[in-house]
């Protein structure tokens, strides 16, 4: 009932409501004050605790020999110096990179041709989307125990049957060295198809449907107006797009860790799961740190890249 | 006929189209139909592996072994998912991984709205800092600090047999507090809500204050309910990531009534090792879940990638 819930305000010159005295402005400004701190703190403070202090202690551990059982020992750049030789460790950083450099650009145009085509009146454009989505909101854990199942080496699995259709195989897709790293990038574009359609769906929406008409006016055809008109006013998402994925690249871990265990013979070994392996199976607890914070500089890195590439999302 | 379904699909009829030839009309339609095939192979193509894993549960165990397999299973085996029950404890599974899911969504729309409306409307001296700070963690991927927070856990001082050093024992490693308490406030979610309230109008809270409503009145009573889509996008967000979520308690868990079912699918896996009718019910327990919330939801979902991926 009370009038300070209703949504509508009154006019700022109205006079104010009789029962309370107007605060005072210096009054409101500190209280104002006050609450903004009150109110973001504990997000901050939790913030600062479970993402700060272990970044801090990643950087410090990283000029250590720790091996959890005993303390940690000053180590200076030791570490350093042996990542700088581990070719395991470049060897997984590679896989990465070619892991983004095939699958990205795939799904991201695929995503694209999607959004393009679910822009517009459709019947069953809502199933269309939750089809192409479903893959997104599943788990990796989930997403990667059907693909083990669908890559199994038998006759049965139903890559090899659709294979045996033409005439191929059957083949062990995730035992072979040089079949398995492929089997994963197939898995992360069909992962990662759908969160990027809907993005590009969300700014398709927010193009001005106006330079279509001038187009169509000044009679562009459809190339020339995807050309003209859709890739320019989609750079912003695009941007978005690349950054995100290439962040969610470098941290592949679930899909690899059912799937192929980095094998075989390391031929799909990831960064995340090098690092898993270097802490928790070798207990190299440091060198584990020293290869987080080239991980973090990677990433870093490659935000700043993209961003002088696609020209980023703003300034133009 | 299937011609006539397909008319709305049709671009907008401009005032000139009746000027046009027929010849036009119909090369657009073809064109549309063309398009609507295509959309509906390709959708089928990225079910597919969700078909198969549902088909595959409910197999019967001979088929499996059976060359050629036949591609739709010959009878309905409900008794999989029974099986699965029996081999694995996932009832107990899928409970934590509830409790832990509801925990994410209650704990990122409690404080991440807080936070996200101190950002967006009050000004405070630290805002533009803290906002620089949210920003800056959101970059930051978890991978590149488990091995710190794990360290934390396990030397969390006074808890699990640990000195007040943190010291001697095992911490939070197999209790809830590891499995919620690290995670509990993403800086992604900050941000979205200091998205969601960027959008409200400020004069609510001028009027508010007038009106002498107090600060946190104003936060809880005033402005949240007006981004109530926000904050069940935040949540189901949140509680997609606390479902889904691998290492972290795969990490900090070891025993059976702690275990979440994403990590109790992998561990399963070795149980049942090639009984891919059961290893296909239990990856399908673990799917179905976030499947029918994401049916239900799907504006709200689709609400949160979009305002995080445009504003």
């Amino acid at each position: 009932m009370s009038t300070s819930t209703h949504p509508t305000p009154p006019p700022a010159d109205a006079p104010a409501a009789h029962r309370a005295p107007v605060p005072r402005r210096s009054t409101v400004r500190a209280a104002e004050k006050r609450w903004g701190l009150l109110l973001a703190a504990p997000a901050t403070l939790h913030t600062l605790l479970w993402i700060g202090v272990p970044i801090v202690v990643a950087i410090v551990l990283s000029f250590t020999a720790y091996d959890i059982i005993h303390p940690p020992e000053f180590a200076g750049l030791e570490n350093y110096a042996t990542i700088f030789t581990d070719g395991l460790f470049w060897r997984s950083v590679w896989h990465n990179v070619l892991i983004a450099a095939i699958g990205i650009p795939i799904s991201m145009l695929l995503a694209l041709v999607f959004a393009t085509l679910l822009n517009r009146a459709l019947p069953g454009r809502g199933v269309f989307r939750v089809m192409v989505f479903l893959p997104h909101i599943t788990a990796t854990v989930a997403v990667a125990m059907i693909w083990l199942w669908i890559y199994n080496p038998s006759e049965n699995g139903l890559m090899n049957i659709i294979l045996g259709v033409i005439g191929i195989g059957p083949l062990p897709f995730l035992t072979d060295p040089d079949l398995a790293l492929g089997a994963v990038i197939l898995v992360t574009i069909w992962q990662g198809i759908g969160l990027k359609m809907l993005i590009y769906l969300a700014a398709l929406q927010g193009v001005d449907g106006q330079l279509y008409e001038a187009a169509d006016i000044d009679g562009a055809n459809f190339v020339q107006k995807f050309h003209r008109i859709t890739v320019p006013m989609l750079r912003p998402a695009t941007f978005f797009i690349l950054i995100t994925s290439l962040i969610a690249n470098f941290q592949t871990f679930d899909l690899i860790y059912i799937l192929t265990e980095g094998g075989p013979a390391n031929s799909t070994s990831v960064v995340t799961y090098r690092i898993y392996q270097t802490a928790f199976q070798e207990f190299r607890v440091g060198l584990a740190n020293a290869q987080s914070v080239i991980l973090l500089l990677i990433l870093i890195v490659l935000a700043f890249l993209s961003r002088r590439i696609v020209g980023g999302t703003d300034g133009d | 006929m299937a011609t006539d379904t397909l008319t709305p699909a049709l671009p907008r009829t401009d005032p000139s189209a009746s000027g046009r030839t027929t010849s036009m009309r119909r090369q657009k339609r073809l064109g549309a139909t063309a398009i609507l095939v295509f959309l509906i192979l390709s959708s089928l193509l990225m079910a597919a592996p969700f078909l198969w894993m549902a088909l595959s549960s409910i197999r019967d165990p001979t088929e499996l072994a059976q060359v050629p397999m036949p591609l739709i299973p010959q009878d309905l085996r409900l008794e999989n998912y029974t099986d699965a029950l029996a081999r694995a404890p996932f009832a107990t599974y899928a409970r934590n991984s509830l409790i832990l899911a509801t925990a994410a969504a209650v704990l990122n729309v409690a404080f991440g709205s807080a936070c996200g409306y101190a950002l967006a409307k009050l000004r405070f001296r630290l805002a533009p800092a803290v906002f620089g700070w949210m920003v800056a963690c959101i970059m930051i991927p978890f991978y590149a600090t488990v091995i710190p927070v794990f360290l934390m856990v396990r030397h969390m001082p006074l808890f699990g047999g640990n000195s007040i050093l943190g010291a001697g024992g095992t911490g939070w490693i197999d209790t809830w507090w590891a499995l919620i308490v690290p995670g509990a406030i993403s800086p992604f979610m900050v941000f979205l809500f200091r998205q969601f309230y960027v959008t409200t109008p400020s004069e609510l809270i001028e009027a508010a204050r007038l009106d002498g409503v107090s600060e946190f009145g104003i936060y809880a009573r005033i402005m949240t309910p007006l981004i109530k889509p926000g904050l069940l996008t935040v949540a189901l967000l949140s509680f997609e990531a606390g479902w889904n979520n691998f290492l972290w308690p795969l990490l900090v868990t070891t025993s059976d009534n702690l275990r979440v079912i994403q990590v109790g699918i992998a561990s399963f896996r070795q149980e049942a090792s090639t009984d891919w009718h059961l290893l296909m019910a239990g990856t399908t327990m673990a799917a179905v879940p976030m499947i029918i919330l994401f049916l239900v939801f799907q504006r709200y979902f689709v609400d949160g990638f979009a305002a995080s991926g445009i504003k």
